[in-house]
Order: C-alpha cells, then structure tokens, then sequence
C-alpha cells in the first residue's frame, strides 16, 4: 500500500498535464457523442445491475458524474 | 482509517487543481458581434462550390451542423421552414457540415433533404475561423457580410426568436 | 382442525410472507440512482447521438429480467433444509421527455416478483466436519416490490441541474428519497464537473413477529450521502471521469429476517446502529475508430468504518457491426473483506452485542461475465433499440484478494437473461 503513494503521485501530476492541455472542439467530437461512449449507454441495465449489486454485495455503487458525450446545446 | 482520509484529502486536492488547470487552458475565441464574417469557400453537396462572399447583399443565416449531434438534426428541418418564410432574393440559409466523413453528410440529406446548400468541411477549419463553441452554432450575417448574432445550441423554441431577428435585419438597410 | 394441518397451515402463514432484504434497495443507493439517471449525458444511436445538453427525443424504455440463484449445494445446507434459492422476474419501465426550454422529466418504474428461499443463519457443522452449514428459510411463493423514480434536468448555458424523488414500496417496507446534483462544464465542455446530495428514509415493518416475537415491530433508518466527480474528455476518442461518493446511515442497519449463531442459539442478527461509506469510482471510455469498437473499463475502491474494503473492475467491449448491431461481451471482478463484527458463527458473544452471519458481510470475490447483443432500426419516424442480454455470476471466498479461512456457506450464484426495448420518438 505504500509504494502506492508514489505511483498516485504520479497520476494525479499526469492527469494535472491532460486536464489543460489537449482540448477537443465541439465540432470533433463525432466519437464521443457516440452511446456506446455514455457512461451508461443503458440505463435500465445499469440500474437493475446496481440493485443487485447492493442486493448481493456490501459495498456502495458510485455515482455517475455527468460531462463528456456530445457536449451539445 | 486514518490513511484513507489522508488518500481521500490527496484525491481532492488533485480534483481541485486539475479544475483550476483545465479552466485556464484556452478556448477558441469567438467572433465578436459587429465583426466582419470570416471569408470561406468550400465544396458543398452536390459539388458546386459555396462562398460566403458569393451572398453579399442578402441576409445570411449559417449554421453548423453535424449528423451525429442531436439539436442539429432538428435545426435542419427548422431553418428549412424559415427559409421559405422569406424572399429568396433577401435571405439565404447556408449550412456548414463537419463530419469527418463526407459520407454521413450525404447520407443524412438523402435522408432528410432540405432546400439549402450545404458546405463540407471535414478538416474543421471553417468552425475554427468563427469561434464555434458548441455544436450547433450559427450566425445571423447582415447585408455587409457582418455578425449581427451568434445563436449557440438549438431548441425547436428557438424560431420565434430567429425569425424576429431576420425580419429586424431585412428591416434595417436597403 | 388436527395438529398436522394446523402446522401445515401455519407454515403456508409462512411461506407467503418471507424474506425481502435481497430485494430491498438501501434507499441511500436509490439516492444515488437519481442523481445518475438524470445527471447522464442522455444516449443515443451511433447514427443520430442525443446530446449532452437537452434532449430533443421522447424516449421510453421497457426491459424484462429473469434472475435465478444457483441452488444451494446439499453439503452445505442444514438436513432436510430448503436448497433452491431465489428467482425474480423484473420489469423495469422508463421514460424521458423534454419539457420547454431548458427542461426534461424521466419517470422509471420497476416491478419485480419473487419467490424462494434465502439464507437464514449459519451453524457449525453438526456433524463435526470444518465447514459450517447454512440454514435457510422457508421457500416463499410470491412477494413484491415496486419501485418508482422521478427525475429532472435543468439546462443553462454551461450548467445542468437535477432532482429526484423517489419510493420503494413492499409488503413489510417502504422507503422514500430525494436528490439535488448539478454539473457545471469548462474548457469548450472538455471538463465537467458534477456535486449531489442525496437522502432516504426507509421504515422496515417486518411480518410474522408473532410467530419470531424477536423481531422488532417497526424500525428506521435514514441515509445521507454526498457526491462529487470529474469528468475530462482526454482526446477526439477517449473521456475519463473519477468521483467519491459518500454515504452516512443511521437507525437500524441489522437484518430483522436473519438471526446469527452465538454460543450455540440463534439470536437476532445485530449490527451497528450507524456506518460510513466511500467510493471511489473510475471510469474510463475509449473508442478505436479503425475496428469500430469502444472499450469501457471501470475500477471502483470501496471502504467503510465497518471495516470492510472492497475493489470492483469492469470491462465491456461495445463491438459495432454493420452499423446496426453491437455485440458486448463484459467481464467483472470484485473483492470484499468482511465487516470487523461478522462471522460465520460465535462460539463466545462479542463484547458489543454485535452478531451477523450474513454472506453479504462475509469475505469473498466474485466473477461474473456476460454478453450482450443490440441492433437498431427504423420504422417512419421510430428509432427501436432491441437488445437481449445474458449474465453469469459466480462467488467464492477463493476469489478474493485476500485469504478467507472460512467461506461463508450461503455465497451465492446466478444467472439474469434481460430483452430490452428502446424508443425514440
């Protein structure tokens, strides 16, 4: 768990970089406007998979944050 | 319990600066009102070639589009009716397409063909010359090729307010 | 009426009315499902993509979902015990409108039936062997539960809020919960950011408490939780987003059907009257242009003051042929340690009067796979989404992460076949 610690560094100074640095235009985002790229491209399988999760398993199911897709209107 | 609160605090203090980073980063800047529009010329549809220069004299309404953006598909058929609202020696509706594949442009007007010309431009570089901030965007161009309004995002509720501003633009001048 | 019938009637009295608890959503997750309903980017078709901002499509749902335990193995369960496990049928219902402007409404309903038996406490082996052995209840014939989610959507210009209200209602239980999320977008919508809270209440009623005057009459619990994540589009074909959820309950979190072996009698199952919970959730989404594929992997790290930790990883490819059908296979990887308080049974009682022998607190690991087909078409002005989908999942304390002295008896197995229908109108 320790030798974690470095390893986490160096992901949260990456993703510091990725976060400003390349940015998509609205007009390029033909892939990510995509269902397949949702985070849940079916919400009644995600939903029914959350429950029994809950049902069978201890642990939370995380949210889903917004953001990402087509980015439209 | 303790080490997992530590973690928890790193983890937040990244979520912040990674914002802060990502709200520098900078945007394209867009097109100022009263600007002149950016030249362009491209091939549309059907091969013939569109530039905007071409229209001088009329009011221009263009707007950007893509197959794979939802509002887009609505706008279409909703510029479509506006445009026979007006003479055709006064007002024009020219649409810019930005898919990257020119294929899907076509396929969508075979599908859902409207009565105005539509330019291709896959490479994304007539967006860029205006500022597009998001998918759809378009832009009311007056007589003298200048941007009187820049209209982002679209809802079949925008219309009425479309259609107010046209009528103000073939108002004033001539 | 003769001392057979009078015990056959009594437990048909019991068979009707059973054990739910598999059922029973925590309302805090039900919370948290109304925040991740409506703070989606909406879904779409590959060929025409709602947008991440309002929708401008009608969209109803409807899906069908057969889960069926594996039955109990006989070595594990108490002679002459009930082995076949539990079997739901679902039907879950969903719809999405624009309202004016800047508004959408979704509306999403689940129904489910169930029947069978479930784990009811555990004992060491009667017959002296190392492994301890699963009683079960009675098998049920029929119990329901029917879920309903109400949920909003404001769209501003860089910004989108949410609410969500909800309930849950069954024979012996009801819950209610409510939401409030947003999203604000930076950097031309390359970053987004999302915040929730949520809230629930759950009143638990549990039945035949004159046959097990143990159990309680009435018991509460409410959950609060709190939510926040990012999402960063990374290039043209890939987006990333991280969040950590919170979530504090308190009230009464035993289990009112369950009972624990404590210095060789079954007493009512006793946890802790409060926890605490994290998630950290991971996801990342990658499309591969030149095969027409996308790649979805998310990792979850979980961890309570119960002393549990658990890691999730899901993989799904999303394979387009044709560009009308999608073939997903999935794959999924979890690992739980056990609650501090749990075991399969007490020889002496705990100091704090805590006891619970349920499988869900027990250390193991689970593997499930699954495949899934879709395919699109369009009738006039309809878009339909068709997809089947199947689903197997296996658990086993040897799958865990880390070394299990004690399986417990009553992990289970399953397997969930769904059809789904979408429509875009």
């Amino acid at each position: 768990m320790r030798a974690l610690r470095p390893t986490l560094m160096v992901c949260l100074l990456l993703s510091l970089g990725l976060g400003g640095c390349s940015v998509v235009r609205p007009w390029e985002r033909e892939a990510l406007a995509r269902s397949d790229m949702a985070w849940e491209p079916d919400p009644l399988e995600a939903s029914l998979d959350s429950h029994i999760r809950f049902s069978k398993e201890a642990s939370l199911s995380g949210g889903t944050a917004g953001g990402g897709g087509c980015g439209c209107n | 319990m303790q080490r997992r609160i530590q973690k928890l605090r790193l983890a937040l203090v990244a979520l912040a600066l990674w914002l802060a980073s990502a709200s520098l980063a900078s945007t394209a800047p867009a097109i100022e009102l009263g600007q002149p529009a950016p030249a362009f010329s491209a091939p549309a549809v059907d091969g013939s070639q569109i530039s905007l220069t071409d229209y001088r004299g009329k009011v221009v309404f263009l707007d950007f589009w893509a197959s794979w953006c939802g509002p887009c598909a609505q706008s279409l058929p909703a510029l479509d009716g506006l445009r026979g609202e007006f003479p055709d020696s006064e007002f024009q509706v020219l649409a810019v397409n930005v898919d990257r594949k020119r294929e899907a442009a076509r396929t969508f007007l075979r599908r859902r063909p409207v009565g105005y010309p539509s330019a291709l431009d896959p490479s994304g570089e007539i967006p860029v010359r205006f500022g597009v901030q998001t998918m759809p965007t378009s832009f009311l161009i007056d007589r003298d090729g200048v941007v009187r309004h820049v209209h982002r995002g679209f809802r079949p509720s925008d219309v009425p307010e479309l259609r107010r501003k046209i009528q103000a633009l073939l108002a004033a001048g001539r | 009426m003769s001392r057979g019938n009078a015990r056959a009637a009594r437990r048909a009295r019991q068979r009707r009315r059973r054990e739910r608890r598999l059922q029973r959503r925590s309302g805090g997750s039900q919370a948290l499902r109304a925040l991740t309903t409506s703070a989606l980017a909406l879904p779409g078709l590959a060929e025409r993509a709602a947008a991440a901002g309002a929708p401008v499509d009608y969209r109803a749902d409807y899906r069908y979902a057969r889960y069926s335990e594996d039955a109990i193995s006989r070595s594990k369960v108490a002679v002459g015990g009930e082995t076949e496990r539990y079997e739901i049928d679902i039907h879950q219902f969903r719809l999405e409108a624009p309202i004016g402007q800047s508004f959408d409404l979704g509306l999403e309903v689940a129904h489910e039936t169930m029947s069978g038996a479930t784990p009811w406490y555990v004992t060491p082996d009667p017959n002296g062997g190392d492994d301890p052995i699963q009683v079960m209840t009675e098998a049920t014939i029929d119990e329901a539960r029917t879920d309903v989610l109400l949920s909003g959507n404001h769209y501003r210009d860089e910004s989108v809020l949410n609410a969500g209200l909800g309930f849950s209602i069954e024979n012996d239980y009801m819950a209610y919960n409510g939401s409030l999320g947003g999203e604000r977008s930076f950097n031309e919508q390359n970053t987004t950011v999302s915040g929730g809270i949520g809230f629930s209440y759950d009143l638990i009623e549990p039945e035949d408490t004159n046959l097990f005057p143990e159990r309680p009459d009435r018991e509460d619990k409410q959950s609060y939780s709190l939510f926040a994540g990012v999402a960063q589009v990374l290039g043209r074909n890939t987006q990333v987003q991280t969040s950590l959820t919170y979530q504090h309950q308190r009230g009464f979190l035993s289990d009112p059907y369950k009972r624990a072996f404590v210095e060789n009698s079954p007493i009512p199952d006793d946890r802790p009257d409060t926890r605490n919970q994290f998630a950290w959730l991971t996801q990342l989404r990658r499309h591969f242009r030149k095969i027409d594929g996308t790649l979805h992997v998310d990792y979850q790290f979980f961890f309570d003051d119960w002393e549990m930790r658990s890691h999730t990883i899901e993989l799904a490819w999303y394979q387009t042929l044709f560009d009308r059908f999608r073939l997903v296979p999935s794959f999924r990887y979890y690992s739980q340690s056990q609650a501090d308080f749990y075991a399969p049974f007490y020889v002496t009682a705990r100091s704090d009067g805590h006891a619970a022998s349920d499988y869900r607190l027990s250390p193991f690991g689970a593997i499930s796979g699954g495949i899934k087909a879709e395919t699109r078409f369009q009738t006039w002005s309809l878009l339909w989404d068709v997809n089947v989908s199947y689903q197997r999942y296996v658990s086993d304390a040897d799958y865990a992460l880390e070394s299990v002295d004690v399986e417990n008896p009553g992990l289970v197995s399953y397997d969930l076949i769904s059809a789904g229908l979408t429509l875009h109108f």
